[in-house]
């Protein structure tokens, strides 16, 4: 369990984290999403005791972080990727490490053979891709075995296969009745994993709220349909008050109305349907339409890229 | 919290953590920085950078100027001198040593991982003084034992080596180690200030080598305190049979003074550490 209170982080004139309260409970995955620059790594951090709050409070099981007796048997933390001395083994970096905490040698090879690194654990870690500097550092997260999870970005650079295996971990991790706080900056990819959403912008909670309830309020569905006679269907649905816009195939999407509402206007003129479905709205539309005030830096797309770039 | 389903995929080590077996403490913290500083190569290479040149160059040096300080040809140079001379060379592998236990965690970001499996800042860093400085000590005395008797191998040829029971060689060896330690502390709290390889090894480097030399220009009694009290100058003479400037700080009183200097240093980056966002 992790919980917030008013928690601020300010550099300067500029709050990175403005006062948020927010709990994270066990058994979930809760995901942390915003726009790059939103305060999810700041906020991180400071669960982590590793950046001073500039007001607030934030504790892991009810403590500081900095008071927890043994750390590593509570909070595991993957915050960025190859946070690893180049020189040292993937082997040795976790020896270190299991040692601050008084964790047994044999648990060093357990974490190594559960990510897979067994290959090249006694390799020096500078010659590890992203996606073995991933692994080992889930690994370390997972090394005390801890209660409470922190993944900060953890698809980010990793190929398919990667996200997939982080994927399948987190959701078992949550399984098992652990808490699991999941950073990330794609709607796409929460969409898949979490089942509650944080969603933050400019320092700030936008929402907080379950996945289910964020899709069912956001992705609001249309249905998209194609006629040899679009002219009078259109006019027809129209009469029916639904918003009708033409997409660029000359089909119609309806709002307003399901399927089988403008199946029956459609039957009812005799018309020809040659498509008839139903599009969800994409949660990162949704997502996008949440965070659009928020965004620390806008890239302009209403004006042509210039050749060459 | 709910354990019940746990998978078998991931043994629980949380038994541990419910006898009470696993606790962070200032020993385990301690094994876990000499396991740290022992599982990487630019130690060793350090080291074995430290011993060679400190030995090799005062070997060399006494074996070229060994005929002449007999004869008298040399002037005036204290013979003491050069019996570590090497020793000048071979600490800034001290200095770059302690800056490296620092810096390289800032640069990978694994100080990160460091305050998170240990987050009493103070006691991460005394564990990494201690480690440190134990492993200069030992291998600084070594080294300065070795250069002493190949420098001496080589003026005792000429007739003009020291005996070792002399207690100025004695004290000799044993300061070299006390001051390669005081002096690799002194680039941990460097690094720790500046959280920067390059930049503290160009400061340090500099503040003891060229500074410490530089300040003899100010004119006037300003100008001689300053050279006694600048760090290298008042530290290094506890590592020399005798010292090329006469009107230095003895062994003992510099070495006081070089140790107060580095404490106040490591205090400040402590206490900065301990303030600043890891």
């Amino acid at each position: 369990m992790i919980t917030a209170e008013r928690l601020t982080k300010r550099y300067g004139d500029t709050t990175a984290v403005d006062a948020i309260d927010f709990t994270v409970r066990p058994g979930s995955v809760t995901g942390f999403l915003g726009p790059n620059g939103a305060g999810k790594s700041t906020t991180m951090r400071m669960v982590m005791g590793l950046d001073h709050p500039s007001g607030g409070r934030v504790t892991v099981n009810g403590r500081a972080y900095r008071d927890l007796p043994a750390p590593l048997h509570e909070v595991g933390a993957l915050l960025e990727a190859k946070a690893i001395h180049g020189g040292r083994s993937a082997y040795h970096h976790l020896l270190w490490l299991a040692k601050t905490n008084g964790i047994p040698r044999r648990r060093v090879d357990e974490v190594i053979g559960l990510v897979g690194l067994d290959a090249v654990a006694h390799k020096r870690s500078g010659g590890f891709s992203l996606g073995m500097g991933q692994r080992l550092g889930i690994a370390a997260a997972l090394l005390g075995d801890p209660g409470v999870l922190l993944f900060d970005e953890p698809v980010n650079g990793l190929d398919p296969e990667g996200i997939r295996w982080i994927r399948t971990l987190i959701r078992s991790l949550a399984a098992e009745g652990r808490t699991v706080f999941v950073s990330s900056h794609l709607m796409s990819e929460m969409a898949l994993t979490a089942d509650h959403l944080l969603v933050i912008g400019r320092g700030q909670i936008l929402a907080d709220t379950g996945m289910a309830d964020f899709i069912a309020r956001n992705a609001a569905a249309h249905v998209r349909v194609r006629s040899p006679q679009g002219g009078v269907l259109a006019e027809a649905l129209r009469e029916r008050g639904w918003t009708i816009r033409r997409d660029d195939d000359g089909a119609l999407l309806v709002e307003g109305a399901s399927a089988e509402q403008v199946g029956d206007v459609a039957g009812s003129r005799g018309l020809y349907l040659h498509e008839l479905s139903v599009v969800n709205a994409s949660l990162e539309e949704a997502f996008m339409r949440l965070t659009a005030d928020s965004v620390e830096y806008h890239a302009r797309t209403d004006q042509p890229v210039p050749a060459g770039v | 919290m709910t354990t019940a389903t746990l998978e078998p995929a991931v043994p629980s080590a949380r038994q541990a953590a419910t006898t009470g077996q696993a606790r962070l403490t200032f020993g385990r913290i301690l094994d876990a920085e000499w396991t740290k500083i022992r599982t990487v190569r630019s130690t060793v290479w350090t080291l074995v950078s430290l011993f060679v040149a400190s030995v090799g160059l005062t070997a060399l040096i006494c074996l070229a100027a060994a005929g002449d300080l007999a004869s008298g040809a040399g002037g005036d140079e204290p013979v003491g001198a050069f019996a570590t001379w090497g020793l000048m060379f071979g600490q800034i592998a001290a200095l770059v040593l302690g800056i490296l236990v620092a810096t390289s965690e800032y640069s990978s970001g694994m100080i990160r991982t460091t305050l998170a499996a240990a987050p009493r800042r103070w006691s991460v860093l005394v564990a990494k003084t201690t480690v440190l400085a134990g492993l200069l000590l030992v291998l600084g005395t070594i080294t300065s034992a070795a250069a002493f008797l190949a420098g001496n191998f080589f003026l005792g040829r000429e007739g003009i080596g020291f005996s070792v029971t002399d207690p100025d060689v004695l004290r000799t060896m044993i300061g070299g180690g006390l001051y390669l330690a005081v002096l690799g502390v002194f680039g941990l709290a460097l690094g720790l200030l500046m959280r920067h390889t390059a930049g503290a090894v160009t400061v340090g480097i500099a503040l003891i080598f060229i500074v410490g030399n530089l300040v003899g220009l100010v004119p006037g009694a300003a100008g001689e305190w300053l050279t006694k009290l600048m760090p290298g100058n008042a530290g290094s003479t506890i590592a020399t049979v005798e010292s090329f400037n006469p009107d230095l700080l003895g062994p003992w009183t510099g070495l006081g003074v070089f140790v107060g200097e580095t404490a106040l240093l490591l205090l400040l980056a402590g206490w900065l550490f301990r303030k600043r966002d890891a």
